[in-house]
């Protein structure tokens, strides 16, 4: 009976798929107003895993947004808008990246220094909650 | 064997014609078949701003939002490391001009102030709604608010070409991805000064 017991808790091992940081930095603000959060996600596991957002003490509100290019009379136009998700495929990553995904922090709570380190949690729509360290890049 | 010493001849002379031929450069950026003249004034930090008042200087002119997280600083960067790759003299020639199509969250102090956090020999500027209109139009910029949840919560779709503009014309356009090779951005604005 006792050799059972660990059974749910492997089973729950087995099934929290571990996604990684591969890399990500925060861009150095330009204003108080917003920033943006870059990072490349690897998914080691079978399922695909969707991010849905972030927390960020140091921030007022976080949202998924995704660039857009579109042609609008004739003129090449840019703009983002917030996503339900963004998907790391099974075996593969996810690159959130200037022009394509990234995490919008709204209202820093503090000016952020060139260098320093800054954390966000990352939150998956499975529960999985992923704590990164990223520094504060001019790039 | 008189054939042969004539078209030897006749190849040196093609020679020497290449030599005399004006070694253009081949622009990096959309060159503008007709040069559009141009001109605007706006709200600086202090004075108001003409554009013809760099009339000595190439003008890298961008359009966006302090409230943008993406597009503009991708831009904004890209502007600082072309134009850090230029000497000090070329620097003096240089003007990098940052025009908020947000003027309702962006008056001309914010405006300036965000230019400078990417370089702080950039300029700023912004102005009434309507003035800013006008410019945008005849830019042949497009913007609009999107995403509204307040007077302060939006997002702003826009233009994000780099418009280059000399001697009052506007001359060069950099599409966003081309705006980031920097050391063709930098031959390019070479060739012009």
């Amino acid at each position: 009976m006792r050799r059972w017991m660990a059974l749910p808790f492997l089973l729950g091992l087995a099934l929290a798929q571990e996604v990684r940081l591969v890399e990500g930095w925060v861009r150095y603000p330009a204003s108080l107003a917003v920033t943006a959060a870059y990072l490349t996600l690897e998914n080691p596991g079978e399922r695909p895993l969707r991010l849905l957002g972030a927390e960020a003490a140091w921030a007022e509100r976080v949202e998924l947004h995704g660039t857009f290019h579109q042609e609008k009379d004739g003129k090449m136009v840019m703009g983002m808008r917030p996503v339900d998700f963004a998907e790391v495929p099974p075996k593969g990553r996810l690159v959130l990246k200037p022009g394509g995904y990234h995490l919008m922090l709204f209202n820093l709570k503090r000016p952020l220094k060139l260098g320093e380190k800054v954390e966000l949690v990352l939150k998956f729509q499975n529960g999985t909650q992923l704590k990164v360290l990223l520094p504060v890049e001019a790039r | 064997m008189r054939w042969l010493g004539l078209s030897l001849a006749l190849l040196a002379l093609l020679g020497v014609a290449y030599l005399f031929l004006p070694k253009g450069h081949s622009f990096y950026g959309t060159r503008l078949m007709q040069p559009k003249p141009v001109d605007f004034a706006l709200q600086g930090p202090g004075d108001p701003v003409r554009l013809a008042d760099f009339q000595d200087k190439v003008v890298l002119l961008f359009f966006g939002y302090v409230h943008c997280p993406d597009v503009c600083p991708t831009t904004l960067l890209a502007l600082k490391r072309a134009y850090e790759k230029l000497s000090p003299k070329e620097q003096e020639r240089v003007q990098v001009v940052f025009v908020s199509v947000d003027p309702e969250r962006d008056p001309p102090e914010v405006a300036d102030r965000y230019a400078k956090a990417f370089h702080p020999r950039f300029l700023g500027l912004s102005g009434s709604p309507e003035a800013i209109r006008e410019v945008a139009q005849g830019f042949g910029v497009y913007y609009q608010k999107t995403q509204y949840r307040g007077p302060g919560e939006y997002l702003v779709d826009h233009t994000a070409t780099t418009f280059v503009v000399q001697g009052g014309k506007l001359v060069l356009l950099f599409s966003p991805d081309k705006v980031e090779a920097t050391d063709k951005v930098v031959a390019d604005l070479r060739a012009l000064l």
